[in-house]
């Protein structure tokens, strides 16, 4: 199967490449940039496109207002990330070789980040958006996302001495994000003295949690730390309040964002609480006017904003602070400067540290079916993964 | 005693909802021999006219008649357009609804986009029963399937509908003969199958996820319950529904849900290779 695929990707390669030496790509050299803007536009993900896409246009238009990046104007291309990791990885080649593509930003799981890690192999910039388990450091690639150190680590203990909560219940869907941050968490329990009752990971397509709430409350766990993605969090949040427990038990997610907690609904959202570098509502000056901006451009029926289309603007915005610092797109030249690497965007300060992003991380709390930020904790830092 | 009584409700919790999902799917598949993939899309319509009627400020009962008139509408096009063509082919009306599925869904995603809709809970709160704290709107939704199955039952059993639909079945040349019109009782049958399974789309939107693709979920939960139990019996349908039902919540509370979800699979397999007739099964 892998050698399949390694001769399938081969050939490609070779033929996309004879293809580009025909000029395709050599047409573009001193014109618009393009950038490859990668975000799911099919499959189960794609309800968080739209509003990436959105912002991405935003941050288009800013850079472009301020002269581009290394004075040229930027011309965005999307391309499909909610496609299996393969045939995403196609159509990433495809773009880069064909299209002359000159970066990417990529919205999209950790599945889909390897097949263009082994696409690009450090040879072009890549800005990894979302918040995902943390451990990478591959060359040419700069996560603007959360690692659980930051987003798991302070507000799991905050909440734990807020609330004195002992007893940890881990449910979430059966993929390496939920496992690596769970890991995380696990250190996390143990130093603050907690116990661990019960660790579970679902399917994709489980839409009945009778089991896993059952134990929850057999265990007598107070809180539960969900890594369930999109559909799978709406309906567990929802039976889990249905059975009454959302009166004692707390609930902490890191992937539980505006849209989600719409699902979720009003009723059901009782002591949930959400750990991200952004939300629509953060009360900065700088994410008021972003979230103000937005609403104007794209209406009030516009799709919600959340951590990850904060995630997604602030990953163009990453590239052309970094290739303005590099004063050039190679990923040498970028690797090299990136370190330290300072803006402001609406997500506040980020600095970047070892190809991440020192944040501020923010914990909100459902109230309805909106969130309120509750603490703030500033500038957290993302952990070193580049150590050899 | 307690975890006991929670699992006891919770297994008949799922194989009245599995039951009531798959009725539609069951009597259409069952009766007119077209396996209509475009079933969940119908449970979706259901689920969204709830969400409609919820934005319209309305109550929530109106959403029952709304999501048997757009079931209605929609079942009708279909088959007028379709199926009615497709009868003795049944392959082929696999393929057709499957593009019908497509095109429901896609249409759902332009009219309402992809997002989550939130669907306001009916009945919030927990009843005591047996020494647990239950839900309270899924008892009801139980006993409302029972009362619906009952009357289905007897209906199907006594009426002269139901006779008719059986005599088409057993020999459609014969009830042709004796003057009945099959084309329109195929519509007929079709039509309240769909209905059915929007029925089932109001009552659960409550409880799960709404969104353009949760058919998918219910098309394939109810394929299952009809391998089990076979085709074209309500006992059939109720005993496929406890079986896939009870499996996955068996398996799932004594290891885990991957566990849970690979005995049902499982199960599908067995019948489909050792009797791929059900359970019960009559001609």
């Amino acid at each position: 199967m892998r050698r399949r695929e390694f001769i399938k990707s081969s050939l490609t390669v070779a033929a996309l490449t004879a293809l580009a030496q025909t000029g395709i790509s050599r047409a573009v050299a001193a014109s618009k940039l393009k950038v490859g803007v990668m975000i799911p536009l099919s499959g189960p993900a794609a309800l968080f496109g739209p509003s990436s896409k959105n912002v991405a246009q935003m941050a288009a238009e800013k850079i472009n207002a301020g002269g581009g990046i290394l004075g040229r104007k930027i011309e965005i291309l999307f391309g499909d990330a909610g496609l299996p990791p393969a045939e995403a990885a196609q159509t990433a080649l495809r773009m880069w070789r064909g299209n002359g593509c000159e970066a990417f930003v990529g919205m999209h799981n950790s599945a889909v980040r390897g097949a263009y890690n082994n696409v690009f192999k450090g040879q072009v910039p890549y800005v990894y958006c979302p918040n995902y388990e943390g451990g990478e450091c591959a060359k040419g690639v700069y996560y603007v996302g959360e690692t659980p150190a930051q987003s798991v680590v302070p507000t799991m203990k905050w909440l734990a001495g807020e609330k004195k909560l002992k007893k940890f219940y881990l449910i979430g869907n059966d993929y390496n994000w939920p496992r690596d941050t769970n890991v995380i968490a696990k250190k996390t329990i143990a130093e603050l003295g907690g116990s661990v009752v019960g660790e579970e990971y679902m399917p994709f397509t489980v839409d009945n949690f009778d089991s896993s709430l059952a134990k929850i409350k057999e265990t007598g766990a107070d809180m539960v730390l969900i890594t369930l993605v999109g559909g799978a969090s709406v309906t567990f949040n929802r039976a889990f309040a249905s059975f009454g427990l959302s009166e004692k038990v707390m609930r902490l997610g890191t992937l539980i964002d505006e849209n989600t907690l719409l699902g979720i609904g009003a009723e059901n959202s009782k002591n949930i609480f959400s750990a991200a570098s952004y939300f629509a509502n953060v009360q900065t000056k700088e994410a008021k006017d972003f979230a103000q901006k937005y609403a104007k451009k794209f209406g009030k029926k516009a799709p919600v904003l959340n951590a990850l289309s904060g995630s997604a603007y602030d990953g163009l915005i990453a590239l052309d602070t970094i290739a303005e610092r590099a004063g050039s797109l190679s990923t040498k030249k970028m690797d090299a400067v990136a370190e330290g690497t300072e803006w402001d965007s609406p997500r506040g300060r980020a600095k970047m540290a070892n190809r991440h992003l020192t944040l501020d991380i923010y914990l909100a709390e459902a109230i309805g079916a909106n969130f309120k930020i509750v603490k703030t904790f500033p500038q957290q830092n993302p952990g070193n993964f580049c150590k050899a | 005693m307690e975890v006991t009584a929670t699992f006891i409700l919770n297994l008949v919790y799922v194989s009245a909802t599995l039951a009531l999902v798959a009725l539609g799917l069951a009597m259409v598949f069952g009766l007119l021999g077209v396996m209509n993939m475009a079933h969940g899309e119908f449970v979706m319509l259901g689920a969204y006219s709830v969400y409609v009627v919820q934005l319209a400020g309305q109550h929530f009962l109106w959403s029952i008649p709304l999501a048997i008139l757009v079931c209605a509408a929609v079942g009708w096009l279909v088959e007028w357009s379709v199926i009615r063509h497709l009868y003795s082919r049944p392959f082929d009306t696999l393929l057709a609804t499957w593009g019908v599925a497509i095109l429901i869904r896609k249409g759902t995603e332009v009219i309402f986009t992809r997002d989550y809709k939130s669907v306001n809970q009916i009945m919030p709160g927990t009843v005591d029963i047996f020494g647990v704290s239950y839900p309270a709107y899924r008892l009801v939704l139980v006993a409302l399937i029972i009362l619906l199955f009952v009357l289905l039952y007897a209906w199907y059993q006594r009426s002269k509908a139901g006779l008719k639909i059986k005599a088409m079945v057993q020999g459609p040349e014969l009830a042709s003969a004796v003057g009945i019109d099959k084309a329109q009782l195929s519509r007929a049958t079709f039509i309240i199958g769909v209905s059915s399974a929007g029925l089932a789309g109001v009552l659960l939107a409550p409880l799960v996820r709404v969104e353009p693709y949760i058919g998918l979920d219910y098309l394939m939960s109810s394929f299952f319950i009809l391998v089990v139990g076979g085709l074209g019996t309500l006992e059939g349908l109720l005993i496929g529904s406890t079986v896939i039902g009870g499996t996955d919540a068996l398996i799932s509370t004594v290891f885990d849900k991957t566990a849970g979800y690979m005995s049902v699979l499982l199960i599908s397999i067995l019948f489909l290779w050792l009797r791929p007739d059900g359970i019960f099964y009559r001609r």
